[in-house]
């Protein structure tokens, strides 16, 4: 990793909020085109930051790359734990796209990203709206919209949304007020869906903060001449407000949508631990978890590992390439 | 329906090459043949730790905790220590200890698994222990047998139970019909279920008569034997044709189109409670020693069991031991291993802790020490085992490798064809699919 890179990923990735990722990548840019700004470093030096990073270094060897290492091995092989793992070439590939449950799983989690990403990303951004206007209190309103954030990944959290979808429960009782069909959500798997993507559209607080740091960024002298232009508000939304934001809700979309392959414990716990009703919350990640520590088909859930690896990889490299279109730095000549 | 700890069991000692199987294990795994050492009594004259790990709540925990007190006061030089989980997270737990060569001393074991673990070289062969740590002469011998596979003893059993049909008295009451009729058929049994179903659809909450018990393999396996069919062979493969899962499929299928079964989306949603301990399933077919968990969901003392429905070859219950107790192959104290299991399954006191709690004791001295109040659930479960012994006319299928998960998949086919997703062909077309990848250790 280059020293520009890091510089870049510093302020972006860890910053406050994520104001940094636009101010980080501006700065970042000039002393990388520039490429002679920095001074030479001293091996005595280099040694030293090694000798500081050792101790990362050493958990990332031996818990995360050796690991994935193995798991790229054993998606060769057929191991059920208990006997050596026996080689098989790419068996486990072939099985894993002639499984139906596997397509069914596929088909889950993409459904689940291509609604519920968007979908909470625009609520993040109306919220984030909302809360960069100037009122009395914003700093505890903030707080609280943030709140379900730092909650929501919890297990309580995911059983008190069951209870909430069950029959008689709160979403049944409103249901039925407004003269709705009643009956829980949970048991009916064409509602579980919409259930699942609710509870990640909820947990909006991370992208929210992030937006209002974006928002805040935006000169408001921008925004004060496209209105001497005679632009109106959803002018100004479109024309000045999103390609300055563009950076921070490509940051903002890069995390969610690989945030959103990864969910798993909330549809564990809805589903009772499995992936139903009728597999409807049958996510990739259950999937996996299901074939590797219930079936104790290690090879088969490896092997499932690595195409979500190549998958998640693939879309990443895609998003990166199509924002050179639509995303705008400042400073940029586009 | 039967709940997920107890769908999770299985049948079958069958007998392969172990030997081979054995041989292969070790030199894959590298070593694990136990220790070499003759059985011999128990070491009293110095420190011994042993581990000892179960499934289940705290409500057996406690009674764990309690006998395992007991047994650290007669063997004052044995320090035990316990642990805990649920029956998923237990399965994963030990996998991932076997791989790892780290199994507990003594651990509970299950028909489902004790194939996958004897076979593959984890478990020791307690047959040398017997008449020196162990004694097994009180253990009926079908019983033992479950524990044993290629002449070994692989596992002890602690208790039996027997499947039944439960069921709830106040809502036969509020409907106003009485319990099905000892030794009626299937079919009675359907018509005796579209009955209440059709009585209790007025009252609040609706009644049913029954949940759908088409998803449970082990009642399928019990109507298979009923008609005189061997549900697996000795291959390990199921040895009853596609045709008969259809059949068993499709007799229930005018009651799921009626909507008689009390309904899958209230199934899903009352998890990992059942229609009958949220009170509107009448009936419901399990383990007996179910019951007392059943009493306690539906809160009530008016629960009580029949005999199951019967077939061609009348009832052919079995007997099935609730749990066994086995011993890993890497322990360094064989003796005390034993020991432990030993006083576990026959010391009367322990018998008094337990109670009926995991199956009716399999040696007599801990069940005539239970103490029993007339009428009460311990009280209504030994009385149905005695009642339903004459009934029991067959032998315990055997366990085959790979039963635990061929089972989970039965259930969840079971839910898709409640859900109205899958028909009677592709249920059976796709479990013997998910059998042949699945069992007899491919």
């Amino acid at each position: 990793m280059s020293a520009t890179t890091t510089e870049r990923d510093g302020p972006g990735g860890r910053g406050p909020g994520g104001n940094g990722t636009a101010r980080g990548a501006t700065t970042a840019s000039s002393p990388a085109r520039g490429g002679t700004a920095k001074p030479p470093r001293s091996r005595a030096d280099t040694r030293a930051g090694y000798a500081f990073l050792s101790p990362w270094l050493l958990g990332f060897g031996l818990l995360t790359a050796g690991p994935m290492l193995m798991s790229l091995y054993l998606a060769f092989t057929d191991y059920n734990l208990f006997r050596a793992p026996e080689f098989v070439g790419i068996d486990n590939f072939t099985a894993l796209f002639a499984d139906p449950r596997f397509l069914k799983s596929a088909q889950v989690t993409a459904i689940y990203v291509l609604v519920g990403v968007p979908v909470k990303l625009a609520a993040a951004l109306a919220v984030a709206m909302l809360l960069n206007a100037k009122h009395r209190g914003q700093g505890a309103y903030r707080s609280m919209f943030y709140a379900p954030s730092l909650i929501g990944a919890s297990v309580s959290v995911a059983i008190v949304w069951r209870a909430m979808f069950i029959d008689d429960g709160i979403a049944d009782r409103v249901q039925q007020f407004f003269g709705l069909p009643a009956g829980g959500w949970v048991g009916d798997p064409s509602m579980t869906m919409p259930m699942m993507i609710l509870l990640a559209v909820w947990q909006f607080g991370a992208p929210m903060v992030i937006f209002l740091a974006g928002l805040k960024q935006i000169p408001a002298e921008l925004l004060e001449a496209a209105a001497v232009d005679g632009a109106g508000p959803i002018r100004r939304f479109v024309s000045v407000t999103i390609p300055m934001l563009s950076p921070v809700l490509f940051f903002n979309l890069l995390l969610e949508t690989i945030g959103a392959f990864q969910v798993f414990s909330s549809a564990f716990i809805i589903s009772g631990g499995t992936g139903g009703p009728a597999d409807s919350t049958l996510f990739y990640t259950f999937y996996l978890y299901i074939k590797g520590f219930t079936e104790f088909r290690m090879g088969y859930a490896s092997a499932m590992a690595w195409v979500l690896v190549l998958v998640v990889g693939i879309i990443t490299a895609v998003l990166f390439r199509t924002s050179r279109a639509w995303v705008h730095y400042t400073g940029d000549q586009r | 329906m039967v709940r997920t700890r107890t769908t999770t069991r299985t049948a079958a000692v069958q007998v392969t090459a172990l030997a081979a199987a054995s041989a292969l294990a070790l030199s894959a795994c590298g070593g694990g043949s136990g220790p070499s050492a003759e059985a011999a009594p128990v070491a009293t004259d110095r420190d011994i730790e042993l581990s000892l790990v179960w499934w289940g709540d705290d409500d057996r925990a406690s009674r764990y905790e309690e006998a395992v007190e007991l047994f650290e006061a007669e063997y004052p030089n044995i320090d035990v220590q316990t642990q805990f989980q649920a029956w998923d997270d237990y399965w994963t737990a030990r996998t991932t200890e076997a791989a790892g060569q780290t199994l507990p001393d003594v651990f509970q074991m299950d028909l489902a698994y004790i194939h996958q673990y004897a076979s593959n070289n984890q478990l020791l062969d307690l047959s040398s222990q017997a008449g020196i740590n162990l004694e097994t002469e009180g253990l009926d011998e079908t019983l033992l047998a479950s524990g044993s596979l290629e002449g070994g003893q692989f596992g002890i059993p602690t208790s039996t139970n027997t499947l039944g049909i439960m069921y709830h008295q106040d809502l036969l009451d509020e409907v106003g019909i009485d319990p099905p009729a000892e030794g009626l058929t299937w079919d009675e049994y359907d018509s005796w279920i579209r009955e209440v179903s059709e009585a209790g659809a007025d009252s609040d909450p609706q009644i049913y008569g029954g949940t759908d018990y088409t998803g449970t393999l082990w009642l399928f396996i019990q109507w298979l034997i009923q008609q005189g069919k061997t549900p697996f062979g000795d291959d390990g493969m199921p040895a009853f044709e596609e045709s008969d899962l259809v059949a068993w499929v499709e007799r229930t299928q005018p009651l799921r189109d009626d909507g008689v079964f009390f309904p899958i989306e209230r199934v899903k949603q009352v998890e990992p409670l059942t229609g009958m301990q949220v009170g509107q399933a009448a009936t419901e077919m399990s383990w007996d020693n179910m019951l007392a968990g059943y009493s306690a969901g539906a809160e009530s003392e008016n629960l009580d069991l029949l005999p199951l429905p019967t077939g061609d070859d009348g009832s052919a219950q079995f007997w099935k031991p609730s749990m066994l107790l086995s011993a890993s192959s890497t322990t360094e104290e064989p003796d005390a291993a034993a020991t432990l299991i030993n006083f576990l399954v026959t010391d009367p006191e322990v018998g008094q802790i337990f109670g009926t709690s995991k199956g009716v004791p399999a040696v007599a001295a801990q069940r005539d020490a239970m103490e029993i109040a007339d009428g009460s659930i311990d009280d209504k479960i030994v009385t149905y085992e005695d009642e339903v012994a004459e009934r029991v006319t067959a032998d315990t299928p055997l366990p085959v490798e790979g039963y635990g998960v061929v089972e989970a998949e039965f259930k969840r086919l079971g839910e898709e064809l409640a859900y109205g997703n899958v028909t009677a062909e592709e249920f059976a077309a796709q479990w013997f699919q998910y059998a042949e990848s699945n069992l007899g250790g491919s």
